[in-house]
């Protein structure tokens, strides 16, 4: 059953946990709580698929990313300016996703739940590498989004590290009120952390409509945008830990996918991600270290 | 007026919030290269001057000039552009980062928005090696002595290029070894030409390292003294003052049997200890009253009685039984009462009715309930009641606590707490922020209930109130009761020098009869 | 000294506005979805004045509102009591299914029992369902700090999957029809004895004069409104409702005053999982009579918004779920008279929820902003 086709598989399916994952690290380090992710992902994918099918794939995702980011300006607006309860605010967006993908299909498409089909990027086959036996599947025929997948990992551990955007970022998730006091614009820095995780979450989805399944289908993303929150928690709100979170719970879900079992019903195989998260979640907060001051909404100079 | 070589002149700055006067026409200055001290109690207005000066706040009168120009900044980016520093008492770290890379956020050396870790190290350890302050620039906060990351403090306002450079009480949390390693650092820095302004209340320190001392007291100056000038038994007098005596009235009748016993107790978060091997007792009908800076261990203590934070060792019986570490609901049974410091954060839920507060807690009694419903009659004429007679003014009982001015917060946990007549009742800074009616009444009720034959342990950092009320006094320093005295024995002097830990007292210090 | 002036006239004014801010908000977030409607080139005002027109000018559709209403105010009063203790409970989605399960269970397999045990047993079956469905998530909050979001929305999925295995395998009914190539048309639980179905309201109300259509509405909806008084009575009447708030306003406090905050939690939590199982009820016991593959969901995520609007009390939940009974029932007629898609409902939704939100946040700074005007004033 481990075959090369299960490990490509398994990589294929964990590109969109990655991608959101390492998406919703930039939000939650600059503070922001990110419940909507799944809904950015909704739009992401819907958008994706549109954009596809008018602008060709490469400006399909494109309009992924911009949707995502957009729908991720209106949970930062509330959250930020308005102080907002960010889960409020975040389940707000899932719901409105929901609303606008359908509305958004019936409209152009005339079909509520799905898009036409659309073409995806051109393939790509790493040479030398894919002749071998057990790598040809996983290298083969693959969607540039999955190399994108894993260079934002050393991408964004790179900007974290080694950039005074950075260093800024995570100050405001940890301490915002010294944060201030040594200048950094709190707000600015926050904004940024959510606009870009819902970038990239709207990236996410595009993937999986674009590349993966080539339209869009109504809950294609199946509670991946939380599965990534997940990921991210595992992963200790660092991008190296939520790519492996990433990788398991993909091949949590390429498994949930595959295994077809005479002696278990398919429904349950298909519970496995979710159970999954819950067992690894349970198992694992007493250890977990998120940023200090994530979830708490800033008034700029509240101080003693 | 200022004086010629003075940095920083301050003149006639006031300050008012609603129904108090934090800084009233303060006027002294800071020469240039000395260390300059201001000294005074809790709510002296140390904190608010210091914000005025570093931009948090802005003075309602007077003015500040620094190096000769008007400085009256409106951020705290201001000031620490025009080169004043100040290194918070509660650190501006952010724990999980290194030093270096709390040294340089917000100035991040230039390099087109990237940093370059070894370069900015290097930058941190040429700073320290300049002024004399050990540190290790890789190193995470989190994993520091307290006293080093108040090097780290130190390092960030000199890496900004300060030349006044303020430290908000910074031994209030160091052991003796550091506040020694920090004098050494300041006297180095004063070497190098720097000024330093040091706040705080601990006199022997104050007069060890600094050349002139300012005194705040309420809000005012009482003077400003060179250091070799002045004794500690005379600071601690400017600090203090007279005892303003209350028209109290209180009942002769001798004590009766140990109420509280507190053995032993000990406590600590991560290194430091907060209650070290702290003892005393108080008996029925006494006011046992503990006299102490802030920050001693005196909240912990109250809700290490109240079953609301674990000890690690030590004892406490109350009227015989062992409370130690027992859930609050459970002491309250067995008859504790407490007025905690905070009647916003843990006092009242503020957003509930006054009645709903009145009975929070107890609602579950026989007399407000029945079965699964409240007993709203019972419970009404209780709290009618309660509010008369501790003199709650209110539109309604249905009015929202937070509606209600703070003498009327106060009095309101009273007719909580005291319902039942309780045996035992924790008092933690009673009075504070209350007019002087409302003190005076509160101060009232604690004699009344202690006629009645309850113990009372007054918990406050207003040294006059502890000596109007208390029977016996025991000062708390560093979580170890230091010293006690009778109520004929105490006078500010001397409670002021064991306050400060001017004067320490030996194994349990016990003197009182 | 310390006397209380009597309300100003500004914080008079104050509690009218947070009173009136959920139509207000309303009122914003219909027109924000203006937007949307012109861009497909549709007045909003014709729109909204059809949908108006259509849900209230025909005694079935009032009858469908009423009907739609049920569920939103059973799965409202699970997510006000969670935000009332600081919880958030997403989780009635997956609860509200497996309650459903249960009653249908109950229901089908349980033979020989008259009406009045019956229907009560099943009713109680899917409450127990609800409840179990919270123990999981609220356990592992208190006792390992997992926020109960994550694994609320895990169950969620879990428990839809769950569901569809019983009812596509074990549970099926197999004695329906079969379909051309040997097909099992009826893809759900086997029809529940009728002595544990809801019966029709249309017989009693037909006796006060109001002519609905039979099967339109059961007494499922004067259980809601009993529900929401439970609510209210539980919250202002009863010793647990003034643990439960205190509890939510500041955890702090109440343990001080010796409330045990955990225990607290863990019973609302609980009981938020119990009435969210009663969600599908009305719907099972009172309209299909069995549970199928297609049973209608999406009253989790309603249920908040329901929640929010009715500022989490009983008689805002009631007008929020008819408000929302409303829209849905709105949205189909326009999308019938006018070709509006009928998911500007779920555009509407989410509006409404980020405008209420917002708008409460708005007036609490307005209001500290009064506070501490009237504080400046001469009296230092």
């Amino acid at each position: 059953m481990l075959s090369p086709e299960l490990l490509a598989s398994a990589i294929r399916m964990s590109v969109p946990i990655i991608i959101t994952a390492v998406g919703a690290i930039y939000s939650e380090r600059s503070g922001i709580v990110n419940i909507g992710l799944e809904g950015m992902m909704i739009v992401g994918a819907f958008a994706g698929a549109a954009g596809g099918v008018f602008l060709g794939p490469f400006g399909g995702i494109l309009v992924g990313m911009l949707a995502g980011a957009f729908m991720a300006l209106i949970h930062a607006y509330a959250s930020i300016q308005f102080k907002v309860d960010q889960i409020v605010s975040g389940t707000a967006i899932n719901i409105l996703a929901y609303g606008v993908v359908r509305f958004s299909a019936v409209s152009i498409f005339r079909a509520a739940t799905t898009t036409p089909h659309v073409d995806h990027l051109p393939a790509i086959t790493v040479p030398l590498l894919a002749g071998i036996p057990w790598l040809k599947p996983v290298l083969t025929h693959v969607s540039p989004l999955v190399f994108v997948a894993f260079l934002l990992v050393p991408l964004t551990a790179w900007i974290m590290n080694r950039t005074v955007f950075g260093l800024r970022l995570r100050s405001v998730g940890e301490y915002p009120l010294a944060a201030e006091t040594l200048g950094v614009n709190v707000y600015l820095m926050k904004y940024a952390g959510v606009i870009i995780s819902g970038a990239l979450a709207g990236l996410s989805g595009a993937y999986l409509s674009v590349e993966h399944t080539g339209m869009y289908v109504e809950g294609m993303t199946q509670g991946l945008g939380f599965i990534a929150l997940a990921a991210m928690i595992f992963g200790n709100w660092k991008p190296g830990g939520a790519m492996l979170a990433g990788l398991l719970f993909g091949f949590a879900q390429a498994l949930s996918f595959r295994a077809v079992s005479e002696a278990i019903p398919y429904q349950f195989i298909k519970m496995i991600p979710y159970l999954l998260t819950i067992v690894v979640l349970a198992g694992w907060s007493r250890r977990s270290r998120p940023p200090a001051a994530v979830g708490v909404p800033y008034e700029r100079g509240e101080s003693t | 007026m200022a004086q010629a070589n003075a940095v920083l002149a301050i003149q006639g700055v006031t300050k008012r919030f609603p129904g108090i006067v934090a800084n009233g026409d303060v006027s002294f200055d800071v020469l240039e290269g000395e260390i300059h001290a201001i000294v005074g109690e809790n709510g002296a207005g140390k904190s608010t001057l210091v914000k005025i000066v570093t931009g948090l706040y802005q003075p309602d009168e007077g003015r500040i000039l620094f190096r000769g120009r008007p400085a009256l900044f409106r951020n705290p980016r201001q000031a620490i552009l025009a080169g004043i520093g100040i290194v918070h008492q509660h650190f501006m770290l952010v724990s999980n980062f290194t030093v270096t890379e709390n040294v340089i956020l917000g100035a991040e050396p230039p390099r087109r928005g990237l940093i370059d870790p070894k370069d900015a190290a290097t930058k941190v350890r040429d700073l320290s090696a300049q002024y004399g302050v050990k540190l290790d620039p890789d190193r995470r906060i989190e994993d520091l002595s307290v006293g080093e990351q108040q090097r780290v403090e130190i390092l960030k306002v000199l890496y900004r290029g300060a030349g006044l450079i303020i430290l908000d009480e910074p031994t209030a949390v160091l052991v003796p070894q550091e506040t020694e390693e920090l004098f050494e650092h300041l006297r180095t820095l004063k070497r190098q030409g720097k000024t330093i302004v040091f706040i705080s209340h601990k006199l022997d320190e104050v007069l060890r390292i600094s050349d002139r001392i300012t005194v705040l007291r309420r809000g005012r100056v009482v003077g400003t003294v060179k250091a070799a000038d002045v004794t500690r038994p005379k600071l601690a007098e400017m600090m203090v003052g007279r005892p303003v005596l209350f028209d109290l009235k209180r009942n002769e009748a001798p004590p009766g049997e140990d109420r509280l016993v507190v053995e032993g107790l000990k406590a600590s978060t991560g290194r430091r200890s907060i209650l070290a091997d702290l003892s005393f007792r108080v008996r029925a009908g006494e006011i046992y009253g503990i006299a102490g800076v802030e920050g001693n261990g005196q909240t912990e203590l109250a809700e290490a009685i109240m079953g609301l934070r674990r000890v690690g060792g030590g004892r406490i019986h109350l009227a015989g039984e062992d409370i130690t570490n027992h859930p609050a609901a459970l002491v309250r049974k067995r008859g504790a009462a407490y007025i905690p410091e905070d009647r916003h954060q843990r006092g009242l839920v503020l957003p509930m009715t006054v009645w709903e507060n009145a009975v929070l807690g107890a609602h579950r009694l026989p007399e407000f309930r029945r079965g699964f419903r409240l007993q709203f009659p019972g419970i009404y004429r209780f709290v009618e009641e309660g509010v008369v007679k501790f003199d709650v003014r209110l539109t309604s009982i249905q009015a929202k606590a937070e509606t209600l001015s703070g003498g009327n917060q106060q009095k309101l946990i009273l007719v909580r707490e005291f319902r039942g007549d309780p045996k035992f009742i924790v008092a933690s800074q009673p009075t504070r922020g209350l007019d002087i009616g409302a003190t005076e009444f509160v101060r009232q009720q604690l004699l009344n209930a202690r006629d009645q034959g309850a113990a009372v342990l007054l918990i406050s950092a207003d040294l006059e109130e502890i000596i109007a009320v208390a029977d016996r006094i025991g000062v708390i320093y560093n979580g170890h009761i230091q010293a006690e005295f009778s109520q004929d024995e105490a006078e500010p002097k001397t409670l002021g020098l064991y306050m400060t830990g001017a004067k320490q007292g030996s194994e349990g210090g016990r003197r009182a009869s | 000294m310390n006397a209380q002036l009597p309300r100003s006239k500004a914080a008079k004014r104050l509690a009218l506005l947070e009173k009136f801010s959920p139509v207000l908000a309303v009122l914003v977030a219909m027109a924000v979805a203006s937007i949307a409607l012109i861009i497909i080139g549709k007045n909003p005002l014709v729109v909204y004045g059809t949908m108006f027109y259509f849900a209230f000018g025909r005694m079935d559709s009032i009858a469908n509102i009423l009907y739609k209403a049920t569920p939103l105010i059973f799965a409202g009063i699970a997510c006000a009591v969670g935000f009332r203790v600081g919880l958030f409970n997403i989780g009635v989605e997956g609860q509200y299914l497996i309650g459903v399960l249960c009653a249908a269970s109950v229901g089908f397999a349980v033979k020989g029992l008259p009406v009045y045990i019956h229907l009560p047993l099943a009713i109680l079956a899917g409450a127990a369902g609800g409840a179990l469905w919270a123990l999981v998530p609220i356990w592992l909050k208190l006792k390992r700090g997992v926020h109960e979001v994550i694994t609320t929305i895990m169950l969620n999925h879990t428990a839809f999957l769950f569901v569809q295995y019983l009812v596509a395998g074990p549970l099926m009914d197999k004695t329906g029809g079969m379909g051309p190539g040997g097909v099992d048309l009826r893809v759900r639980t086997p029809a529940l004895l009728p002595t544990a179905r809801m019966p029709d309201l249309h017989g009693a109300l037909g006796k006060i004069g109001i002519d609905f259509p039979a099967g339109s509405v059961n007494w499922f909806l004067i259980l809601a409104l009993l529900a929401a008084v439970g609510l209210w009575y539980l919250l202002w009447k009863t010793p647990f409702g003034l643990e439960l708030r205190a509890v939510g306003h500041n955890p702090k406090a109440a343990e001080t005053a010796g409330i045990r905050s955990n225990t607290v939690i863990f019973r609302t939590f609980l009981l938020s999982g119990a009435v969210a199982g009663l969600a599908g009820l009305s719907d099972l016991l009172g309209y299909f009579g069995y549970l199928d593959i297609d049973f209608p969901r999406n009253f989790g995520f309603t249920g908040i918004a329901v929640a929010l609007v009715g500022r989490n009390s009983a008689v805002g939940i009631v007008l929020a779920s008819v408000l929302f009974g409303f829209l849905s029932r709105g949205g189909m007629g326009i999308q019938i008279i006018e070709r509006v898609p009928m998911e500007t409902y779920y555009i509407l939704q989410g509006l409404i929820i980020l405008c209420i939100v917002m708008a409460s946040e708005v007036i609490r700074r307005y209001a500290r902003a009064q506070q501490k005007k009237e504080e400046a004033s001469p009296n230092a």
